[in-house]
């Protein structure tokens, strides 16, 4: 029984760190889906931090902002958008695109 | 919260409904490290195995375990499947074994706190009429990082924790309490191939009398990776080779995961 309130505690705290540690100071972006397109298609974002994107998806139709690089999958409806938490992000180049449109070409977050 | 469907109330009750109706699981764990991540709007069918080895007539040798899944994406925060699996002890034929419900609750925004946070709950119907039914249930937690104590690899990290408790439910149940632990750490190389090591402990019980003291514990490599094949699904797979750490473990086992989905 000890054991099991051990346990307890510490899951609790574990919950307790994830939820209590927010992010640190977040830069926020943005970009949109628009017909077979993203806008802007390259985004410079700064290296070393957490970032906020707000993806909007300006068509009817639901798309999805999708980065194996970033290792991020986020479902945005038509006319919605969404919020992806990124980073913080090496120096360098992640492919991202709508997984839903595969002929919608791809995007590119640059982190300097 | 995700994607602007704001229903923590609603998680709340699925959880307390999944946790209501469901209970503890087959004779023998599933390798398995479940991400706390929801694939919203998808359906996945997953293939899960291990064989064991060990010195022939031990009674740990040539053990087999198989799931078959189905699971969907159907909220952004709840993925719910359901599970077939057969398995096949040393020595014996290979047998239906339980069929389960299982549900993910995703409780956080990837990215937005210091980790990820999920819940696993699942039900467990055992085929055998002299087997109890089980409900498995527990956090997962899923980390990201650039640098692992400063150390810096030159990629990116993954690991992710499960700690699944378990309950036997109905007619022949035990007391016992097991608590499973799956731990899995790669490096993020690229999307083909992410090297890594898992950890498997399989406790007998943490609450409650057991009759069975088989604690186990298991370590080795795995290598993780998918190949986006965009409208015509993903695949993803993962290959890894257990070796026991205590007596009452085989001396190996191999184990894979094959994943297809796809977009709904």
């Amino acid at each position: 029984m000890i054991q099991l309130r051990i346990l307890a505690g510490l899951a609790v705290l574990a919950g307790g760190m994830t939820l209590a540690l927010p992010a640190s100071a977040e830069d926020s972006f943005s970009l949109s889906i628009k017909g077979k397109a993203f806008e802007p298609n390259e985004l410079t974002v700064p290296a070393g931090q957490k970032i906020t994107l707000t993806v909007k998806n300006l068509n009817p139709t639901p798309s999805e902002f999708e980065s194996s690089d970033l290792n991020r999958e986020k479902v945005v409806t038509g006319g919605n958008a969404v919020t992806v938490f990124i980073g913080p992000l090496r120096p360098g180049s992640y492919e991202f695109f709508d997984d839903f449109n595969a002929d919608t070409p791809h995007g590119r977050i640059i982190a300097k | 919260m995700f994607g602007g469907i704001k229903k923590p109330s609603l998680v709340a009750l699925a959880v307390t409904a999944a946790i209501a109706f469901t209970a503890a699981g087959p004779a023998r764990a599933e390798f398995k490290v479940r991400s706390p991540i929801v694939d919203y709007r998808e359906l996945e069918f997953e293939h899960n195995g291990d064989v064991t080895f060990d010195r022939p007539g031990s009674g740990l040798n040539n053990g087999q375990s198989f799931t078959y899944e189905l699971e969907a994406g159907i909220l952004p925060w709840w993925q719910p499947g359901i599970e077939a699996e057969t398995e096949t002890e040393p020595g014996s034929n290979q047998r239906f074994s339980a069929t389960t419900f299982e549900n993910l609750f995703q409780l956080t925004e990837q990215g937005k706190y210091w980790a990820d946070l999920g819940f696993f709950a699942e039900f467990s119907h055992a085929s055998g009429r002299n087997e109890p039914d089980s409900f498995t249930f527990g956090p997962l937690v899923q980390k990201q990082m650039t640098d692992i104590l400063g150390l810096d690899l030159g990629y990116d990290t993954l690991h992710t924790l499960n700690l699944l408790f378990s309950k036997e439910i109905g007619l022949h149940r035990s007391d016992a309490t097991p608590l499973e632990i799956a731990w899995q750490s790669r490096l993020r190389l690229n999307q083909y191939f992410e090297p890594g090591f898992e950890y498997y402990g399989n406790i007998t019980s943490i609450a409650g009398v057991s009759n069975d003291e088989a604690t186990q514990h298991r370590l080795g490599p795995v290598l993780v990776g998918q190949y986006n094949m965009f409208q015509y699904g993903k695949i993803k797979y993962e290959v890894g080779y257990l070796f026991g750490l205590n007596d009452r473990t085989e001396r190996g086992a191999v184990r894979w995961r094959f994943e297809y989905e796809k977009a709904f």
